[in-house]
């Protein structure tokens, strides 16, 4: 097993648990060891170093040590540089790590989707237009667990999708050309294509690809409902 | 084999406390059972009794023996402030302050998106009743700055505002009698950030 020291890991808090009267456990993604969960001793007391800096959506630099499933978390450090995530913006953060949370499995690394879990977070805390690296991120997360995108041609003829034809787009597959109507996810080609170069500035486009990539997460959770959204929608509702 | 079985059964109860796993549960028991059994009659009174006597106050929402506590009915309170607490120990580090003369309402929780819990599990259609009564000109935002406390306010200020009332939020910064030599850099750099004319 790995019970070895980590030390100076870039990481992202992603939830935290109180566990027994002053500790917390703290389920991190760090760049190089993937989804770790880390028991932070006393961190819940009164004077503790650690109190208030592990917050989720704040880049920190970790050291842990360790060969059990829960590793004990030796140091903590702020980055920083990072506005806090506000408003509306802070639940679209609790999205992508429910996200991580749920699909990601534990000690599995994945560079490329931290980098892209790192933009989307200061994409949003700079509150700019949040849906094109949404999108991007969901693109990446699929892309890493090996679910990856076809966006460039039908999967039943092999041609290349053309932007002003509908398609339907299925599941563990790809688009293929629409014939009649069916329950499944239909886009039309330049959807795909803005997607393929993560083009969002059609608002069609930010539609459609909303609601594909809704489909396809939730066929990959396996029917697992998000709390988040859940949340986000009931709050939209007021 | 009876006896057995209610052990068991208290051990198994005392593990719904906080941070209370098996071997803390049968320390419990056994003590309770053995060294003072009086205690034990005592915290099932206790139990019983709260758990009868005690529900949620109809306008604060705060643990309460009458319909309305005692808090709510005061005269001496400003009834036109009412200050949105996440828990009753937040209401008590508002009280120890003696900065405040308004009204709270208290939440009994935060929006927590991840743990499931939204505006229905706090009942904001309740503190929206209540902040709406006529009286009430001024609210102010008192949760924790937190993420979950920072979502809560923010969501809060808007649906608030929505319905014409005034809305604030506690400041944040250096803690009085700060140095910041000795301030954590999160803290610095949000004071900064939400710094304020001098004037």
């Amino acid at each position: 097993m790995s019970n070895k020291r980590v030390d100076g890991q870039p990481a992202f808090v992603l939830h935290l648990h109180p566990y027994s009267e002053t500790s917390l456990v703290v389920d991190v993604f760090s760049r190089d060891h993937g989804r770790v969960p880390l028991l932070a001793r006393g961190a819940r007391r009164p004077r503790s170093a650690m109190r208030g800096m592990l917050m989720a959506f704040q880049p920190l630099e970790l050291g842990w040590f360790g060969g059990g499933e829960v590793k004990t978390l030796a140091k903590a450090e702020w980055l920083g540089g990072m506005p806090l995530l506000a408003g509306r913006c802070l639940l679209l953060g609790y999205y992508l790590n429910e996200l991580l949370m749920k699909m990601l499995a534990r000690e599995d690394a994945h560079v490329a989707l931290y980098d892209a879990y790192f933009e989307a977070l200061r994409a949003l805390a700079l509150g700019g237009a949040d849906a094109p690296e949404l999108r991007r991120f969901e693109k990446t997360l699929l892309k890493e667990l090996g679910y990856g995108l076809t966006l460039d041609a039908d999967v039943e003829t092999g041609e290349l999708i053309e932007p002003d034809v509908e398609y339907a787009y299925l599941m563990e597959r790809g688009p293929v050309r629409k014939v009649g109507a069916g329950d499944t996810a239909v886009v039309c080609g330049k959807t795909l294509l803005d997607m393929a170069a993560d083009d969002y500035g059609d608002p069609r486009t930010r539609v459609e690809s909303k609601l594909l990539m809704r489909q396809l997460i939730a066929h990959h959770m396996g029917g697992k409902p998000l709390q988040s959204r859940r949340v986000f929608m009931e709050l939209q509702e007021l | 084999m009876a006896g057995v079985s209610s052990l068991d059964e208290l051990i198994e109860a005392l593990r719904c406390l906080p941070g209370v796993g098996p071997k803390s549960a049968q320390r419990m028991a056994y003590h309770l059972l053995q060294r003072d059994r009086r205690g034990a009659e005592r915290l099932a009174k206790g139990l019983d009794a709260a758990l009868q006597h005690l529900h949620h106050c109809a306008r604060c929402n705060n643990f309460s023996e009458a319909e309305v506590c005692d808090q709510c009915l005061s005269t001496r309170r400003d009834p036109t402030q009412l200050c949105i607490v996440e828990m009753p120990i937040d209401l008590n580090s508002m009280e120890q302050t003696h900065a405040y003369s308004g009204l709270y309402y208290v939440l009994m929780g935060r929006l927590s998106p991840l743990d499931g819990i939204g505006p229905k599990e706090l009942a904001f259609e309740r503190l929206f009743n209540r902040a709406a009564d006529g009286v009430v000109k001024e609210v102010i935002l008192a949760t924790n700055f937190t993420n979950e406390g920072e979502a809560t306010a923010h969501y809060l200020s808007e649906l608030l505002h929505a319905r014409g009332l005034k809305v604030s939020r506690i400041a944040r910064g250096l803690p009085v009698g700060g140095e910041l030599e000795y301030s954590d850099a999160a803290t610095v750099a949000q004071a900064l950030l939400e710094r304020r004319d001098y004037s």
